[in-house]
């Protein structure tokens, strides 16, 4: 989409809701955001094939909730990104659900989502596409995956979302089941340009427990994932008829500071693949990952951040070395594991505009895209890094 | 002699900006929770106030739906709320709203620009919350002011 039209549309999109807003009061709420940034991801294709300085880092976005009444209110999001190999170009509807109130007393509330909802249940997964909520502008790839983002970012489905407060401090239960789906593009990037075939998700259980003690200056979330994808041959296909089990476990916790922040988040996921490639084809390992981030308030409007991210593809094969002979040396071992090393700053100029800048280490290639088939032509060094820079504004 | 005198001066004086650092402290302004008239509960504590500005409790105990508004991040009001009523860092409530706006999860506190149209939006609001500074030194910590025509 050129530029110039999409900045007219959103210009035009803002005036409509600011009308609506005038028309319904505070029962109608609306907000949004725009950013552009540069970004360089040289010696890999994590943002172009030809690893030159690029524009492919926009992101925009308008959503808006309407309450009919106190116990239900319908709320949506319309985003379009370019983020280059990435994700998808385009617009796509992030959610729109129903929220209906199920429980409100002193002590308990509990509201049901039904029909597209966001992933509450990690760290960052209810905000990863909203830029100036993030802490950096790439998120560490081992929990958020930038290929995976649309299938990760939320399902159609149903969530329930409850909280309640006791001496021991406050509790929040999420629980949701749906699908997303998955284009064909996003199907080819994951499983590799001979994949011509239909490629599902049948459908992603996902429950996260949070709690946060009266003190109130951290909170630890222990949470579980359960999905099953599955793909159905094209006439003229590389790929069979098969399926994939994911088992995933999470753990993250915050510690706040009056000037500095703690993160962390690791989990444990086991993968099935079951034919896909050849009759009777089965690959049963666990890939293990998780980063450690600090963040210092220099004041009010500055932030630096440095992070350390580890993934392991195989956690009985760390070094890569065994899946490398495995493919008769084709995929080197490099791709069994991807650890990132992040420097960052942002500095919020105004209440509503902000500068990030920051820069990666990474060893390995472990979570460039496609994942089955790797490209092991552009993707030819073992260590490369990532220069982004991005303005936001949000409104 | 003239040397007593010129300590003397100075305790004095000392004395003297001792007495008016005092009245500067009593008279410092601090925040107070104000409430539509429309509101039935007129003291809440920390915890209860926590939870409203979070927005984890969307309505009164009388079933009233509450309306929060705010003030702009960097005024004095909303870092004494945070600081002194909260018990919060501004960037932990800023993060909590963010993630209630920006998923659909819940809604956000509306924002208003200064004291008066703070006290105009409580005013003219059923079920309304919302704080501004004051001076006044007889509420209790934990008292709402309520304020609107009778």
């Amino acid at each position: 989409m050129n530029i110039f039209r999409l900045v007219l549309f959103v210009a035009l999109l803002v005036s409509s809701l600011a009308n609506v807003q005038d028309a319904f009061a505070d029962d109608f709420k609306w907000r949004g955001f725009i950013s552009q940034g540069l970004i360089q991801a040289d010696e890999s294709n994590f943002v172009d094939d030809h690893k030159d300085v690029s524009l492919r880092l926009t992101e925009v976005g308008v959503n808006a909730s309407y309450r009919l009444n106190p116990k239900f209110r319908i709320a949506g999001q319309a985003v379009y990104l370019n983020g280059g190999n990435r994700y998808t170009e385009g617009v796509r509807v992030d959610f729109l659900f129903a929220d209906i109130q199920i429980a409100n007393s002193a002590d308990w509330r509990a509201n049901l989502h039904l029909g597209r909802f966001k992933n509450y249940h990690w760290l960052y997964s209810a905000t990863r596409d909203i830029p100036h909520t993030r802490p950096s502008i790439i998120l560490p790839q081992s929990v958020y995956f930038d290929q995976f983002r649309d299938v990760a970012l939320g399902s159609d489905g149903v969530a329930l979302v409850a909280n309640t407060s006791n001496s021991l401090g406050e509790w929040d239960f999420n629980w949701s089941f749906g699908a997303s789906p998955i284009s064909d593009k996003q199907a080819r990037n994951l499983l590799g340009d001979g994949a011509a075939g239909d490629l599902k998700q049948k459908f992603a259980h996902q429950a996260n427990l949070v709690w946060k003690p009266a003190s109130g200056v951290f909170h630890i979330s222990l949470g579980f994932l359960d999905s099953e994808f599955k793909y159905d041959q094209a006439e003229q296909d590389t790929l069979i008829d098969g399926r994939a089990d994911v088992n995933r476990i999470m753990i993250h916790s915050v510690y706040d500071a009056q000037d500095w922040q703690f993160a962390f988040e690791i989990f444990k996921e086991r993968t099935i693949y079951k034919d896909l490639i050849a009759p009777g084809f089965i690959n049963d390992s666990t890939s293990e990952g998780g980063y450690a981030q600090f963040r210092y308030f220099v004041n009010n409007d500055i932030t630096l951040l440095t992070r350390l991210d580890i993934f392991d593809l195989d956690r009985k094969d760390r070094d890569g070395r065994i899946r490398e002979a495995q493919f008769g040396g084709f995929v080197p071992a490099y791709f069994g594991f991807q650890d990132q090393a992040t420097l960052g700053l942002s500095w919020d100029f105004t209440k509503d505009w902000r500068i990030s800048a920051e820069v990666h280490r990474v060893k390995g290639a472990g979570r460039l895209a496609p994942l089955l088939m790797p490209d092991v032509v552009t993707n030819n060094s073992k260590y490369w890094n990532i220069y982004a820079f991005q303005l936001m504004h949000w409104f | 002699m003239k040397g007593l005198t010129g300590r003397l001066a100075r305790v004095a004086t000392l004395l003297l900006l001792i007495l008016i650092s005092h009245a500067v402290v009593a008279q410092e302004q601090r925040v107070i929770v104000i409430a539509n008239v429309s509101v039935t509960t007129t003291e809440l504590n920390s915890n209860q106030l926590r939870k409203i500005f979070s927005m984890r409790q969307t309505t009164w105990p009388d079933g009233q739906q509450i309306t929060v508004f705010v003030l702009p991040a960097n005024s004095k009001a909303h870092t004494k709320l945070c600081k002194d009523i909260l018990k919060m860092f501004p960037y932990q409530i800023e993060r909590l709203w963010n993630k209630l706006a920006y998923s659909g999860l819940g809604e956000a506190p509306i924002e208003v620009d200064s004291p008066e149209d703070m006290k105009s939006k409580i005013e003219n609001t059923p079920g309304a919350v919302g704080y501004i500074l004051s001076s006044m030194d007889d509420l209790d910590d934990s008292a709402i002011q309520i304020i609107g025509a009778e």
